[in-house]
């Protein structure tokens, strides 16, 4: 990829992060620390990888995402926003009675959300449902996801993996999140996945373990996908918890952030700071 | 001709079928149930719209729901208290919060998987799923009902769930009886009292409904055999007219049939109220028939009841 693309892709993050904190603004409260470990995922996604039209939602031909981690859903309407699918003073609203955003998404509120996630594992078999539809309309769309480490817990993730596979769903691509934080602790502690890349295996999965803040990485890693011949691929994202609050990077107690003032102030010099450095970049590389 | 037997079964996957032949969109869904389902042939007929997922009711509902997204009409078949209680979370928001196009077929209700025990038996089933906004749901009470039925919930854009049985059922009604989602049938009129029955014990409630009119009673006898948009217009003008209402279903009497009868007419037209059904307590193991009477629902303690009731 070329340095220009990538530093677009790291401005349009930013951004996003701003969106994020636009909301908490707004909410005065949130899934903070799962949405910013995404950011580049999720920037990666709408703004390279989906094939998506904001102007026109439904679009048939559309590949589809599904934020299965429903409560990273402040990440999920910033890149939409972002990208054109409504007005950001929609993100003004969170919080406030019959907002289109709620805590966790409805697609019935707002364009460009395809799910209705909350409760988790929920996601991979509706993504399953999606891709097994695609292929009996012969359609090339693909079907990408978004969960939470943490989420792994749930027994029926693994319901979906297994028929996943055995219904040889190659147009499935997964991201875990792994952040490895979830609200009691480190996850491999209060439930533990590992081996995740030999489990994914085994459940006859494509597998692929990449830095989940590197744009060229994430972009090329979902490029090879199928990672395997007629199998779903998932893609383990080493990420970030809070990634780009200095205070809250990977610290357990930002999984929901009822932000104070001093450490919104905080927040905001930071992505200052980021700001900054993507300036001194673009000049450095006479951008 | 009346009072054939007929599998519930049998008549469903046939109707299933039927409506596939029409409809490319139809699809259905196994959790290795399928040909205890009466679908045993149709992925002989479908091959490329049948799929198998092993025992695994709670993904089967997330994939109907995704197929559902496609414009695909998922039909799911299984023992009714997998595809209800186990996934309820899965039901309750990737089909009812979601409003998907999915098909759920409960079989084997009530207490049909009589010796199987109370892990088998689905007697809450109506009592959980209709407290899900937007989903249908439908009891047919014969098998002239049950394809019908079939039909009318492919017709129905929306989430349904359907309750089918497991012994032989009697023809109750003739080929052309009108069957309209939302709308009872008034099998025949009556002064004295309503009763009200739905699904499996129907044919009950049609042999009790006799035994009254032979000893003097006029029997309103009512089908509700949708649940879920209840016939309410239809409560209403029993309690009304007639003013004491029996309903009969085998079903817990907490959530069910008795309950959406007495939740109208308590807060429209106050009426009284019989209700027969299985109690807060978990059924036991047996021959079908001597569970139903374990719990009031054969024809003569429908009629002792009914008239016992008819003196208070």
């Amino acid at each position: 990829m070329d340095k220009k693309e990538i530093l677009k892709l790291e401005y349009t993050a930013l951004n996003v992060r701003r969106n994020i904190l636009r909301l908490i603004r707004a909410g005065e409260a949130g899934h903070v620390g799962g949405a910013l470990s995404s950011v580049e995922i999720m920037t990666a996604l709408y703004f390279n990888l989906l094939r998506t039209d904001p102007k026109n939602p439904k679009w048939t031909q559309r590949d589809r995402f599904i934020l299965s981690a429903g409560h990273k859903c402040l990440v999920l309407y910033s890149v939409l926003a972002e990208k054109g699918f409504f007005d950001k003073s929609i993100l003004d609203t969170y919080g406030s009675l019959d907002a289109k955003i709620p805590g966790h998404p409805n697609m019935h509120k707002l364009p460009g959300v395809e799910t209705n996630t909350g409760a988790l594992g929920h996601g991979l078999s509706i993504a399953g449902g999606m891709a097994l539809g695609f292929k009996l309309d012969k359609s090339d769309s693909k079907v990408f996801v978004l969960m939470g480490d943490g989420e792994l817990a749930e027994g029926s993730n693994w319901e979906a993996a297994s028929a996943s596979s055995m219904h040889k769903l190659d147009n499935v691509v997964v991201f875990v999140d792994r952040n490895k934080l979830q609200i009691s602790g480190p996850t491999i502690q209060v439930m533990s996945y590992e081996p995740l890349d030999e489990r994914w295996r085994a459940f006859g999965w494509g597998v692929k373990v990449i830095d989940g803040h590197n744009f060229e990485t994430i972009i090329n890693t979902v490029k090879q996908a199928p990672f395997e011949k007629g199998k779903p691929s998932v893609i383990i994202a080493d990420t970030i918890k809070s990634k780009g609050m200095s205070f809250a990077e990977g610290k357990v107690n930002y999984h929901y952030w009822k932000s104070k003032p001093e450490e919104m102030e905080q927040a905001e010099r930071d992505l200052d700071v980021i700001e900054k450095q993507l300036k001194a970049k673009s000049e450095g590389a006479g951008l | 001709m009346m009072n054939e037997l007929k599998d519930p079964r049998k008549t469903f996957g046939e109707a299933v079928i039927e409506a596939a032949a029409t409809n490319e969109n139809i699809v259905v869904l196994s959790a290795d149930s399928s040909s205890g389902s009466g679908l045993g042939d149709f992925p002989k007929k479908f091959p490329d719209r049948h799929f198998e997922f092993g025992i695994m009711e709670q993904g089967v509902i997330g994939f109907a729901c995704g197929l559902a997204t496609t414009g695909k009409i998922p039909v799911f078949a299984a023992i009714a208290p997998f595809v209800t209680a186990r996934p309820f979370e899965m039901f309750r928001n990737d089909l009812g919060y979601m409003n998907q196009n999915a098909k759920i077929v409960g079989r084997c209700c009530g207490l049909t998987y009589d010796q199987l025990g109370a892990t088998h038996h689905s007697i809450d089933d109506v009592a959980i799923i209709r407290t899900i906004p937007g989903v249908t749901i439908i009891n047919p009470g014969d098998p002239v009902t049950i394809k019908k039925a079939v039909h009318a919930m492919i017709s129905h854009v929306g989430p349904c769930y359907m309750k089918i049985g497991s012994p032989a059922m009697p023809v109750l009604y003739p080929e052309d009886v009108e069957f309209k989602l939302g709308k009872g049938i008034v099998v025949k009129d009556g002064k004295d009292i309503a009763l009200i029955a739905t699904g499996t014990v129907l044919s009950k409630a049609f042999a009790a409904a006799k035994l009254l009119e032979e000893a003097g009673v006029s029997v309103r006898l009512i089908d509700m055999h949708t649940l879920k948009p209840v016939d309410k217009e239809l409560i209403l003008s029993a309690a009304k007219e007639i003013g004491k209402i029996v309903t009969v279903e085998e079903h817990f009497i907490a959530g069910g049939l008795g309950s959406i009868v007495a939740e109208i007419c308590s807060q429209e037209c106050p009426a009284q109220i019989k209700m027969i059904g299985i109690g807060d307590k978990y059924a036991s193991n047996g021959p079908y028939e001597e569970l139903l009477r374990q719990h009031g629902l054969q024809p003569d303690q429908i009629y002792e009841t009914t008239k016992k009731f008819l003196t208070t």
